[in-house]
């Protein structure tokens, strides 16, 4: 396997002093707030409030393969194995006696942002009814080719609900130089997370998906505050030295593959072997690049609205074929993997259309394979692995 | 005058019967009646998912909405090629419908964009079999704060520009109006017979009063409102007639979910001696209350019948929480339990799912669950356990 990174116990550290400061927030009278992944954080993070991310809970969940356990409290109170992995993880875990990752912190408010999907409009809310505590909505459109004057103003007057409504939940002013303060930060680590993906485009890359897998806490949770900074400069140091000694990400690259949305948490290993054994990097995937925000301060409502609604996953077939195709051509990819993830409509309907749109107009070879990012119980390894055998030969043939 | 050119119509009363039978055809294959309408009206069809599109704008630009309900279950597989067997089958038998051709005479199709599955399938079917016109309508999707009411209005605005562009026709405030007393009128229609349905369930049973207002939505409102109005005088005139001898008390329920789908659903009703006395089903009650202001800004009537509809799983609004409007809707009618129909793969549901259950459960009413899919004929499993819980609720009554 590759050489481990020195920074692997830094993220550990961070991780742990995020999720301590998550378990002291109640004693310390700072109220805990679920938020989704894609979510203006930096609006609660300027109000002073702790921001906890459920889907976080889930992934973890999920890497330590537990979501069969967690799903089955789930399914037992009546949601059905249909359901969004993480949210089974999360709902399972309220309603569990055993807590195989840690209690999921119980929140004082329940903020969600549709953006990504309706599964955290829904989990939320319901949360929002179990915990019996406020529920807010952010909802956003869906843009199907550019975004429209309608859409922006919508969002920028949920935001502006939404921080009148912290007001009068916390008897505090909002500061907006706060806000600008802790966009500064956010749009520092976006942009140093942005140059440590890049890296992969190089050959040999000293990183790659599988890593940004592994690296990608901070800028999810922690964008906005000084610890990501630093925890990701440190990190693109390293990257330079590894880049310097000629480390790369796996040995004896051959292939560079475009890997479409999720991993799969309890086979990452599984996967990122599976590749190494063919010379195959994973480089770039729409996921780990859903965190390259640049905030425009002059006008920081306005760029938050924008960054919010117009991820990929709130966006209409062409935008996203197109998207794909341009990480493709930025990363020089031989060929590319889509994730038909059953916990994820969004990500994955349309994809089978996709693949051949795709492979007719860059001619590269592509698959799209069926399984969970969460639950194994959907994962057919020797299905699995006989679609990928003829995926690595279609490579070799090329080459 | 009849559309469906059934033969001695105008001259004595045709029964309740005979109407019903109309309309059943219709639903088991609308492809004729719709293509003879539009071709006599020339007008142009235009096709939605059920059921948050404004159709009084569709109509008032002088096109004919066209309710894309599931009728033709057997195109489900249709859509395989395109959608993975985890979509709800509303989605796929709508899609598969569309590939197989079944939907040629529409020209346009608005899908409001109410969950993942929805908001994707627009962009796939539009890529994979486009209309002519085809539009996402993008509803607001938290109810209950001012963005709302703004963003729905601007929203509308949007779509009316949109259908103006299409039928090459200006909607005047007049218009609108126009379309809105007629849509009011239809719905005033449908609850009088849904209040008859619940009076007399032997004359007007369930799978015929929510097949009556299924076939709302794929004929035009100016046809259903006659029709509903004959069958509601053939009703009144049979139960008029009827001995009012002691007819058999039935077992109250109602049904929470999306749609009551399969139709079979109901005939195993009917015959567990069943009446459904009330709903929150988009194709049912959901879809026959809440009326349009017929005066003032309509574009404002429009909106606030669409944020103040009976709750359903896809939109928050805490003014109008799911769990009280079932108990609410359980306690005037009396209803004796609640049965739970919901679509596989549909999510938005089974969320709310284990909350409804536990508030019905602390209020002391029964409910049971059960998984379907349009166009799906195994009931066997869920007839044995609708037959049970009616008996129970029988019993205890
Ligand atoms: S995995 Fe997909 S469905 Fe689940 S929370 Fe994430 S975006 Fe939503
Ligand atoms: S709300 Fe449910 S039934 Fe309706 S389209 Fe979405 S998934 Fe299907």
């Amino acid at each position: 396997m590759a050489t481990p990174f020195r920074n692997a116990g830094r993220l550990k550290e961070i991780m742990a002093d995020y999720y301590a400061q998550g378990a002291q927030a109640k004693e310390r009278g700072v109220p805990v707030v679920w938020v989704t992944a894609v979510f203006p954080v930096e609006i609660v993070y300027a109000a002073g409030l702790f921001p906890y991310y459920p889907e976080n809970f889930g992934a973890l969940a999920a890497a330590r393969k537990v979501t069969e356990k967690l799903s089955a409290a789930a399914e037992a109170r009546g949601y059905y194995a249909d359901l969004c992995g993480y949210a089974r993880c999360g709902l399972g875990d309220a309603y569990a006696k055993e807590h195989p990752v840690g209690e999921i912190v119980r929140p004082d408010l329940v903020f969600s942002c549709n953006t990504q999907c309706g599964s955290l409009q829904k989990w939320f809310e319901e949360a929002g009814r179990f915990y019996r505590v406020p529920y807010f909505l952010l909802d956003a459109p869906f843009i199907e080719g550019a975004s429209t004057t309608l859409i922006k103003r919508y969002f920028v007057e949920q935001m502006e609900e939404m921080i009148d409504f912290i007001e009068v939940y916390t008897g505090r002013q909002f500061d907006f130089d706060r806000l600008l303060e802790v966009l500064a930060l956010a749009n520092e680590a976006c942009r140093l997370w942005n140059e440590i993906l890049e890296t992969a485009a190089l050959t040999p890359a000293p990183f790659g998906f599988f890593d940004a897998c592994f690296h990608m806490a901070p800028i999810v949770t922690l964008r906005g505050t000084p610890a990501a900074v630093a925890y990701y400069r440190e990190l693109k140091k390293e990257l330079e030295e590894r880049i310097e000694k000629k480390i790369s990400a796996v040995p004896n690259e051959r292939f560079k593959i475009y890997w479409d949305h999720l991993p799969v948490w309890p086979r990452l290993r599984w996967f990122a072997e599976l590749f190494a054994e063919n010379g195959a990097l994973v480089a770039v995937s729409q996921y780990t690049h859903s965190w390259t925000h640049r905030f425009d301060l002059e006008r920081p409502l306005e760029s938050m609205a924008e960054t919010y609604t117009e991820q990929f996953v709130n966006r209409g077939f062409d935008y996203r074929v197109q998207l794909k195709i341009d990480m493709m051509k930025k990363y020089k990819v031989d060929g590319f993997v889509l994730f038909s993830n059953r916990s994820c409509k969004p990500t994955s309907f349309g994809l089978y259309d996709k693949q051949k749109i795709i492979s007719e107009r860059t001619g590269l070879p592509g698959i799209v394979f069926e399984a969970d990012m969460a639950d194994q119980r959907y994962f057919t390894e020797e299905q699995i692995r006989w679609k990928f055998s003829i995926f690595f030969e279609q490579l070799q043939k090329r080459a | 005058m009849t559309v469906l050119g059934s033969p001695g119509a105008g001259k004595a009363m045709p029964n309740s019967k005979k109407i019903l039978g109309e309309l059943q055809s219709v639903l088991s294959d609308p492809a004729p009646a719709v293509k003879r309408i539009a071709a006599e009206k020339i007008v142009r069809v235009v096709g939605h998912l059920p059921t948050d599109v404004p159709e009084e704008l569709v109509h008032a630009a002088g096109a004919y909405p066209f309710g894309v309900v599931a009728y033709d279950g057997g195109q489900i597989n249709r859509a395989n090629a395109h959608l993975q067997m985890w979509a709800c089958s509303l989605i796929r038998c709508a899609f598969g419908m569309a590939l197989a051709g079944k939907l040629d005479f529409l020209q346009g199709l608005i899908v409001p964009t109410i969950c993942d599955t929805t908001r994707t399938v627009y962009t796939i079917w539009k890529k994979v079999r486009p209309f002519n016109f085809m539009e996402a309508f993008l509803l607001p999707r938290q109810l209950d704060r001012p963005s709302a009411k703004n963003y729905l209005l601007g929203e509308m605005g949007r779509l009316k520009a949109r259908l103006e562009q299409f039928t090459d026709r200006k909607i005047t405030a007049a218009d609108l109006q126009n379309s809105i007393r007629l849509y009011n009128r239809n719905r005033a229609l449908l609850r009088r017979l849904y209040d008859f349905h619940v009076r007399c369930p032997d004359l007007l049973g369930n799978r015929a009063v929510y097949d009556v207002i299924k076939s709302s939505l794929i004929l035009p409102k100016e046809e259903h409102n006659l029709l509903a109005d004959r069958l509601l005088g053939a009703l009144e005139q049979e139960a008029g007639k009827q001995k009012s001898g002691k007819a058999k008390t039935r077992v109250r329920v109602i049904l929470s979910g999306k749609l009551g789908e399969p139709p079979a659903l109901l005939d195993i009703l009917d015959e567990a001696g069943a009446v459904c006395v009330g709903d929150d089903l988009c194709t049912g009650y959901r879809y026959i209350t809440g009326d349009a202001a017929e005066n003032g800004d309509p574009y404002v009537a429009l909106a606030e019948r669409q944020l103040t509809r009976v709750a359903a799983a896809c939109f928050t609004n805490k003014k109008q929480d799911r769990p009280d409007f079932l108990l609410r809707k359980v306690r005037e009618t009396g209803a004796n339990g609640v049965i739970f129909v919901h679509l596989k793969f549909c999510e938005p549901e089974n969320y709310d799912y284990p909350f409804l259950e536990e508030t019905l459960n602390a209020a002391g009413i029964p409910s049971l669950r059960v998984e379907t899919e349009v166009g799906s004929e195994s009931l066997g499993q869920i007839r044995t356990r609708i037959g049970a819980f009616i008996e129970m609720l029988d019993a205890a009554n």
